[in-house]
């Protein structure tokens, strides 16, 4: 029984009013390299979902802005635990580890292992499905400016059961998503929404100005598991607010994958399968 | 439990038979104005026979049939001296002057007569009156006692713009904070940029660091006792501020002649923060308060007092949300004076929190709130001129409603949700005694018994196996357990119970006329949480009362101090150094979310903490010149092991540093009186950095930049720093002038050092760059205040 106000965001918003902020170097500790499997295996609604790709890098240092750290030479392996259907990715010496043969199948359970350095790691997980977008609307009312132009995404949550909600957001030529998590605790079988606007305050940043007519973005919707929406929350809310006085103290974020041969050397990121729908919106 | 006090009485009644003496009872107060005295002493000279008031000036002594000098004394106040002939018991009432300011002096009315609280047992308490606190540079203007007690060793803040103060390594929660007897469960306005307190309104403040009396339970670490003005029996007055943020008026004056009453209310102008902000210029932010008190003698034996409080604090950025929060308080209490040895005050208090969050943008209207109805009955027996005692007990009925969710509006997705309501009996029955032991050793003993009933009235949820947290081996992270089902508990049903004994012992051992050891022990337990995972204390975190799954916080306190006075009292240096245990103290696992949940149980972890520390006070009490050093060493820490839950524990199991440990809190205040116009004050912080937790890595999901992190609490904020500066200059001081004002002109931080209030670590929007932005809260900041009075 949750449901989640973020107390950060309006007590942040009163400090900063008075406060003023600037930037600082700060000498962080460093923290050995882990391994990060970014393992998203996402479906798009009407789609058959045969291409697949599986991303793996190391951790580095906070402030290090050179990112040399893809893997490459470990060996990367979905198996189906319904069907026993196994999918080998082939690794593209670059990072990236690609399939082009996968079947997805709503409600199976799947199971990663990848193998490098000598240790395994493996992860479970169930595909989840996703209602679908049932439309999208651009507005000046929504949101929290009225003068600012903002869009919406509207679905219809199944009553039945429990759901959890992942959001992708992204302009066309933005550098960075805007992510979103939703569950039906307080909505269940209820049309549900999720709005994004920009607030134009920052003036020297191109992809922050308010929207206009004619910007594009990119909006989806994944289905996805309880435990996937416990750790996307938690990421979002960290990379969000971190430090703020009226934020949660950070902690390190645990995925889903366990190293079977070492449990201490654990990996970040998270095997994930989700149906997901999208659209795509022009400001009128 | 029975026999024990049974026991004690009658070891007590011993002393009653004493032969041949006379008592000599009576309330002392200030002349000018009718206010009683606290702290006040009555002594009779030449003899170790005298007495201090109490909370309502009342005093009783007794010695053998013959003739005295008997001396009444406050610092600040002229001595009275009045030659009495003891033979029969007698009631005699004292009004004491005002020392005269023409010596251009200030004298720091904090301490009662240096000869008695070298004397008495009681250690480890740091009192402030409200002239004091009006000399201590405040930030904006605006006289604050939270502020000023964090000036004093062992006492230190969670940063700037956070609310609460922590006491010797302990939590904001762990202090028990009481205006006129009434527990106020929020002590900011602003979240922490100011005070519920009214300084125009108080009278008296005490801090009880450790050593607690045992007529005080169900915190930890503190007791904060506040005590309203009674109002001046005299003469009507006007009291007033003018201020940039806010101001102040209180009304005082005599009913008939047998009473008095207190009106106070100070409110602030909501635009000031954000004149410049175009964004912004629809939204208030504003508080406001109001403090009563009334007081009627009925006759000579009797008195009533009526006290309340009403505060509020409105949060009004009309496009994101409203919020207002703020305590309520009333108390009706009724003094009785038995006979000359036995005074008795009864009390019958209500108290409330709540608070109100409304955000427009996702249809949403939380409501939750905490009440208490509180009986007490407290007795101060004056046996003989060698032992007091106090006894009395209390009962306190709570009322959680930790949340109520509605949708504003028809078409709002929410649904409609209340969480458990909870209900909690606190009972406390105590007795104590200040005993004189030889001339040179006192002792103040006695022993609380606090009993705790979560009452039903509410579903709980089970377990699977009994526990609520299990750990995920595979994960290596903590999880909600797995429930089983639910209970219903019927509202005559008591859902668990507990009950504890809390000895209190303090000893003084005077070592000449100047200088005397203290030591102490406290035992206190704590049956009301207040679970918070942010660094700050905001104002919807949840208080939680312990039951099923949250047990009673157990405390023991071991402090011993040296205290001497030099140069006839003009100095004073105390040292006191304390150990501290807190058992059952629970923490959040990582992840946690803690608002709005019915089943908190599943977010938290049992662990113990420890704190220890040397604090150190240098005062110059008068003179041209006055003011304070305080400086304090400490360490306060956690340790959360797994315990049922399994695994590790937070942080591995190993102990780390509470968000508030400090180990270096070092404060210089000054006060310098130039001439009957003008006077200085100035103060000088320097605190260690609090603890924090810093990334020591990052990686890439999501095409963002992720932080990773090591333990909680290993990092360290830089070191905190700041100079305050006040001048306040009188321009008229003839004394047949009614009209009396004064202008204070105060410099907040004068040269305007950035102290992180945090550092947040996150990407740069344009450049993609991880970096670290500091959050200042204060820089230096000029204020101006107008006081007058009429």
């Amino acid at each position: 029984m949750k449901i989640y106000i973020k107390p950060f965001l309006f007590f942040a918003l009163t400090l900063l009013i008075i406060s003023c902020e600037d930037v600082i170097d700060v000498d962080v500790p460093t923290a050995a390299p882990r391994l990060v499997v970014e393992a998203s295996l996402d479906w798009e609604k009407g789609t058959i979902g045969n291409n697949q790709i599986i991303k793996l890098s190391t951790s580095t240092p906070y402030f290090d802005t050179t990112i040399n750290n893809s893997v490459i030479g470990a060996s990367v392996r979905v198996t189906n635990l319904d069907t026993n259907a196994e999918y080998i990715f082939v690794d593209q010496n670059n990072g990236t580890y690609t399939i082009s043969n996968f079947a997805p199948i709503v409600n199976n359970s799947y199971t990663l292992e990848v193998i490098y350095n000598g240790e395994t790691y493996t992860a479970n997980e169930t595909l989840k499905s996703v209602p679908e977008i049932t439309r999208v609307e651009q507005s000046l009312e929504g949101g929290f400016d009225e003068e600012l132009l903002d869009v919406s995404i509207f679905w219809d949550d199944p009553e039945d059961e429990e759901n959890y909600y992942f959001v992708k957001f992204i302009e066309e030529g933005d550098l960075f998503t805007t992510l979103e998590d939703e569950s039906d605790e307080f909505t269940n079988g209820n049309e549900m929404d999720e709005f994004f606007e920009k607030d134009g305050e920052d003036d020297d940043a191109d992809h922050l100005q308010e929207f206009v007519p004619g910007d594009v973005v990119d909006i989806s919707l994944y289905g996805i598991s309880e435990r996937y929406y416990n750790y996307i929350q938690l990421l979002i809310e960290q990379y969000d607010s971190n430090g703020d006085p009226f934020s949660a103290t950070p902690a390190e974020i645990r995925g889903n994958c366990i190293n079977i041969s070492n449990t201490e050397n654990y990996a970040f990121g998270y095997f994930r399968l989700s149906e997901y729908d999208t659209v795509n919106h022009t400001f009128q | 439990m029975r026999h024990f006090f049974l026991g004690i009485c009658l070891l007590f009644s011993a002393f009653l038979f004493a032969q041949n003496t006379y008592s000599i009872r009576g309330t002392i107060k200030d002349l000018k104005n009718g206010e009683t005295l606290l702290g006040a002493t009555a002594y009779l000279k030449g003899t170790t026979n005298g007495a201090v008031t109490n909370e309502y000036g009342f005093f009783s002594i007794t010695a053998p049939k013959g003739q005295y000098t008997l001396v009444i004394s406050y610092m600040g106040y002229e001595d009275l001296v009045k030659e009495i002939t003891l033979n029969t018991d007698q009631t005699l009432n004292f009004e004491i002057k005002e020392s005269s300011t023409q010596l251009n002096e200030i004298v720091i009315k904090a301490e009662e007569s240096e000869r008695v609280s070298i004397k008495k047992p009681q250690m480890s308490v740091s009192k402030l009156n409200a002239a004091t606190i009006k000399q201590i540079p405040a930030v904006l203007g605006e006289v604050d006692v939270i502020k000023s007690i964090q000036m004093l060793p062992g006492v230190t803040n969670s940063g700037e713009g956070t609310g609460g103060f922590h006491v010797r390594g302990g939590a904001v929660d762990q202090n028990l904070v009481l205006l006129d007897e009434a527990i106020i469960y929020n002590t900011s306005h602003f979240f922490g940029f100011f005070s519920v307190f009214n300084s125009d309104a108080i009278k008296n403040i005490k801090l009880y660091k450790g050593d607690i009396p045992a007529k005080f339970g169900g915190r930890v670490s503190s007791v904060l006792d506040v005590r309203q003005k009674d109002g001046n029996s005299k003469d009507f007055a006007l009291t007033g501020g003018l201020g940039l943020i806010s101001s102040r008026l209180a009304a005082e004056g005599p009913l008939s002649d047998r009473g008095s009453f207190l009106v106070a209310g100070r409110a602030s102008y909501a635009h000031l923060f954000m004149p410049a902000l175009e964004d912004i210029k629809d939204d208030k932010i504003s508080f406001y308060d109001l403090n009563l008190k009334t007081n009627y003698e009925i006759n000579k034996n009797n008195r009533v007092y009526l006290s309340g409080y009403f505060g509020r604090d409105i949060f009004d950025l009309s496009k994101i949300v409203k919020n207002k929060y703020g305590n309520t308080s009333g108390n009706l209490r009724w003094n009785h004076v038995f006979n000359d040895k036995l005074f008795s005050n009864v009390s019958l208090i209500y108290s409330k929190y709540d608070y109100q969050v409304i955000l427009d943008f996702i249809q949403l209207d939380w409501i939750a709130d905490i009440k208490n109805y509180n009986l007490k009955y407290d007795f101060g027996y004056y046996v003989n001129e060698k032992l007091k005692l106090d006894f009395g007990f209390s009962g306190i009925l709570y009322n959680l409603n930790p949340g109520e969710v509605k949708p504003t509006t028809e078409s709002s997705p929410i649904n409609y949700l209340k969480l458990e309501q909870k209900r909690a009996f606190e009972s406390g029955l105590y007795i104590s005694a200040e005993h004189k032991l030889t001339n040179k050793l006192t002792a103040q003993y006695g022993l609380r018994y606090s009993r705790f009933s979560r009452l039903g009235g509410q579903t709980l949820t089970n377990y699977v196996n009994n526990k609520p947290v299990i750990y995920n081996s595979a994960l290596g992270i903590y999880e909600e357990g797995e429930a089983s089902g639910e209970t219903f508990y019927k509202k005559s049903e008591s859902i668990k119970t507990f009950d504890n004994f809390e000895p209190r012992l303090g000893m003084s051992y005077q070592l000449n006329e100047s200088s005397s050891v203290k030591a102490s022990y406290t035992k206190s337990s704590q049956y009301l949480h207040l679970l918070s995972n942010t660094t700050a204390v905001t104002p919807l975190d949840v208080w939680a009362p312990s039951g099923t799954y949250i047990k009673p916080q157990l405390s023991n306190q071991y402090a011993i101090g040296y205290y001497k006075n030099f140069k006839d009292n003009v100095y004073s240096l105390e040292l006191e150094t304390y150990y501290k245990t807190t058992k059952n103290r629970i923490d959040y696992v990582d992840g946690s979310n803690l608002i709005g949940t019915n089943t908190i149980e599943t977010e938290i972890l049992n662990g113990k903490s420890r704190a220890y520390g040397l604090e150190v006070l240098v005062r110059k009490n008068k003179g041209k010149f006055t003011g304070w050093l305080a400086y304090t060493i400490s360490k306060s820490e956690q340790k959360t092991l797994g315990g049922k839950a399994g695994g590790p524990g937070i942080n591995k199991g190993d102990w780390y540093n509470t968000a508030y440990d400090r180990t270096h809190d070092f404060s210089i205040t000054g006060i310098y009186k130039l001439n009957n116009k003008w006077s200085f004050s100035s103060n000088l912080v320097f605190q260690t950095g609090r603890p924090v937790t810093y990334p020591n890595g990052q990686y890439e999901y999501e095409g963002l930049s992720i932080a990773s992190y090591s333990g909680r609490n290993q990092d360290r904020l830089p070191a905190y720093h700041r100079l305050d500066i006040s001048a306040i200059y009188s321009p008229n001081k003839r004394p047949d002038k009614r009209w009396k004002g004064e202008w204070v002109f105060g410099l907040y931080n004068a040269y305007n050092r950035k102290n992180a209030a945090s550092i947040s670590f996150g990407q740069n929007e344009n450049t993609g760059r991880n970096e670290a932005t500091r959050t200042a809260v204060f820089g230096i900041i000029p204020s101006i205040t107008y006081n007058f009075k009429f």
